[in-house]
Formats: structure tokens, sequence, C-alpha cells
């Protein structure tokens, strides 16, 4: 049924379709193919720990994984939109938030299934890097070298502002398993889990053991800004849920939840893929050359 | 500034480390103030045991090279330059080398002061 919600669902979910199954994958891909092409693996094969075919298949399955994903979001639109009958569907009447959220897990897979990979690679990388020498910075290196104070504590603010609106939208209700103390735990949990990605990524193994000091900085310095933003991401979620109990909005549910995935997205691979530049990377350090 | 360990090198890894941080003092690349990174941090960047890189800042620390200020971490010590020269290992050994010639002239064998020794040194331990 066209419904002004409805259209607005429409154009909001056409949008989390395009961006998460076909603009980023897209670039991802261009990305495979410039590697592959200026950093063949006869030049430098110590950027490719496993046989040349693994990375084609590898490639191709990635493509397939998103196109089909992409089609499945037009099939999903267009039975929302037509087909499901909201007013048996869901409590409210409107749309509701689980198939934008549902769908939106589907497409991250393909994007979590390449991240997997990535580690393997590297974890093939460190086991053919037979040097005897290993090199360090003699130089400490602390969250607010890559991180502004400031940054800091608008993710702080945010996160305790989430809090509280949705504590103040309950009346400052507290009761096990009200939704107010189940956001708090989710928002919390998974920030504590942002903080542990983080921290390991700051003070842990460097993944690859090729990677120069300042590639390794550059990488560091993105990842963390990243999870800044979307712990913020999550915190003006958590905000939009409170503002929806206050206002009654559930006829934006089904919205918001997919502009959150959009925002996910653009906070974590946009963000990376706009500061890593292929062009800064050092890739030399991949040529061949005898182990010291 | 980089540190270079060499696993397959005839000096201990800890040493390794506490010579070129002295190094790195004496030619001025670390000064007076500076921190050094954390002993998880190093042990994770030169995949060594962190029990490692703690007995190399132990030494250090008691060579007034580096001074550990609590939860702020490890630093230069403002005297760290002059503390650097000197090398207690060297004073070690010529310490005993001076000892053992005065025995050996004394007529003790070899076995007898090796046995000495351990018991002296398992003295002190015990």
């Amino acid at each position: 049924m066209l419904t002004s919600a409805n259209i607005l669902f429409g154009i909001v979910f056409l949008g989390q379709i395009f961006l998460i199954s076909y603009y980023f994958p897209q670039k991802i891909l261009a990305r495979m193919d410039y590697v592959r092409t200026s950093f063949p693996k006869s030049q430098y094969p110590r950027l490719y720990p496993k046989p040349a075919e693994y990375y084609v298949v590898g490639r191709w399955a990635f493509k397939l994984a998103t196109r089909i994903i992409l089609a499945l979001g037009f099939v999903i639109l267009f039975s929302i939109i037509f087909l499901v009958d909201h007013a048996t569907f869901a409590d409210d009447g409107f749309i509701s938030e689980a198939f934008p959220a549902a769908y939106g897990i589907i497409q991250f897979l393909p994007l979590m299934a390449l991240e997997i990979s990535e580690f393997s690679q590297y974890k093939l990388m460190r086991k053919a890097h037979v040097a005897t020498t290993r090199t360090a910075e003699l130089s400490r290196r602390g969250l607010f070298n890559f991180i502004s104070p400031t940054l800091l504590g608008m993710a702080l603010a945010m996160y305790f502002g989430a809090i509280l609106l949705d504590l103040y939208a309950h009346q400052f209700e507290l009761a096990w398993g009200h939704d107010t103390v189940q956001r708090t735990i989710v928002l919390t949990i998974t920030n504590l889990l942002l903080a542990a990605v983080g921290a390991w990524i700051l003070y842990g193994k460097k993944l690859s053991p090729h990677q120069t000091a300042n590639d390794r900085i550059k990488h560091i310095k993105t990842s963390l800004h990243s999870f800044f933003y979307i712990s913020m991401a999550m915190s003006v979620f958590w905000m939009t849920q409170a503002a929806d109990d206050i206002y009654d909005l559930d006829f934006l549910d089904a919205t918001i939840m997919s502009v959150y995935f959009q925002l996910i997205i653009l906070l974590s691979i946009g963000h990376t893929l706009r500061n890593m530049r292929l062009e800064d990377i050092d890739f030399d350090l991949y040529k061949e050359r005898p182990a010291t | 500034m980089q540190i270079v360990i060499d696993i397959d090198h005839p000096e201990p890894l800890f040493a390794q480390l506490v010579q070129q941080i002295k190094q790195a003092v004496q030619t001025g690349r670390l000064s007076p103030g500076d921190p050094l990174p954390s002993i998880r941090q190093l042990a994770n960047d030169l995949e060594m045991n962190s029990k490692t890189v703690a007995k190399a800042y132990r030494l250090l620390e008691r060579d007034s090279v580096v001074q550990t200020k609590g939860y702020r971490g490890t630093f230069i010590h403002p005297d760290a330059k002059a503390n650097s020269t000197i090398d207690l290992n060297a004073w070690v050994v010529n310490k005993l080398r001076e000892t053992i010639a005065e025995f050996r002239e004394s007529g003790v064998t070899d076995s007898e002061i090796r046995i000495a020794f351990g018991n002296v040194i398992n003295e002190r331990s015990n």
C-alpha cells in the first residue's frame, strides 16, 4: 500500500540496498583489481600467500554474493510496499524495523567473509615470514596520539546522553527486562567490544609482518576514528529510539533502522576506504627479497 | 627511533634491548623525559615474551637509565646519559676476574672456586 510513510521508507531502503550491496562492493572490487594489476604475484609474491586462483575465485564469489543480495533487496522492497499486510504483520500496523535490520545483516555477510579472509591471509603471511631480526618503534602508542580528547569526550557524552534520554523517556523506571535496561546493556556491550578491538589494534601484534611503521600508524588512526564514529552513531540511534517512545513515531521505526545501517557502513567501510588510500601504502615491502 | 632485535644473536634478547636503549640515549636519539613503549606494546611489536621486556626495563631502571612513574608509564631518566656509560656487566666480569686470579694465586683449584661460588650464590637466593 502506498502511504507517505511507505514511500519515505521505500526511498531510504533503496539507499540501503544500493549503498551496502552495490556502491561499496564495487569500490572494494575496484581496489582488488587495482592491487592485482599494479602489484602482480610475479613481482610481489609476499602479498599473495595463497595460489593466484584463490584470489580470482574469491573475487568472483564476493561479486556473486553481493549481486544476489542486491537482487534480494529489490524483491524485499517490492514485497514490503505491495505484498505484506502490515496491519497483521506488525502490532502497530506500520512497516516493521525487522525488515531493514534482517536485510542489513544479510548485506553485511559478504563483507564479514571478506574481513575473515583478510585475517587468514595475514596469518599465512606471518607464518611465511621467517626473518631472524625483529624491529619495533621505540615510541609509545597512546590513545591520544591517534584521537583527540574532544572526540573521546563527545563519544562518552553521547553514550551517557543516550542512556539518560532513554531513562527520561521511561520516567526513570528501572526494572530488569525493561526496555531501558536492555538498551543500556546492548549499548554498553557493543561499546566495550569496540574498545577491546581498539585496544587490540593499538597495542597488539601487527597483522602484516611487512607493514611499515607509517602504514601501521595510518591504520590505527583510521580504525580508531571509525570506532568512535560508530559508537557515536549507535548512541544517536538509541536516542532516536527514546525519542520514538516520547513522540510516538512508530511509523518511522523501519526508516530509522535503514538509515542506521547506512550510517554504520559509511562510518566503517566508507571511512576506511576514504582514509586508507592504496596509493599511500608501501607495497615495495611485499616484493621478493632474501630472508634476513 | 627503531629498535632491531636479532633472535639468532648469541647475546640474550633482554641484553640486546638494554644495550640498544642505552646506545639511543648516548647518541641523543632518546632524551630525558621521553616516554618508552609499554612492556606489552614492545613485547607484541618484537614478538617476544613480555617477561623479557620487563627484565630489560628492570635492569634499565636499576641502572637509572629509565624511571617508572606508576600508571603513566616508563620514561627516560633525567641522568640517563651519564648512567648509560656505566657498564655493570663489564664491572662484574672485571671484579670476578681479579678475585679468581687471587684465589688461584693462593692455590685454590677451579673446582673449589666453582663449588664455593655456587654455595655463595645459593645462600643469597635462599
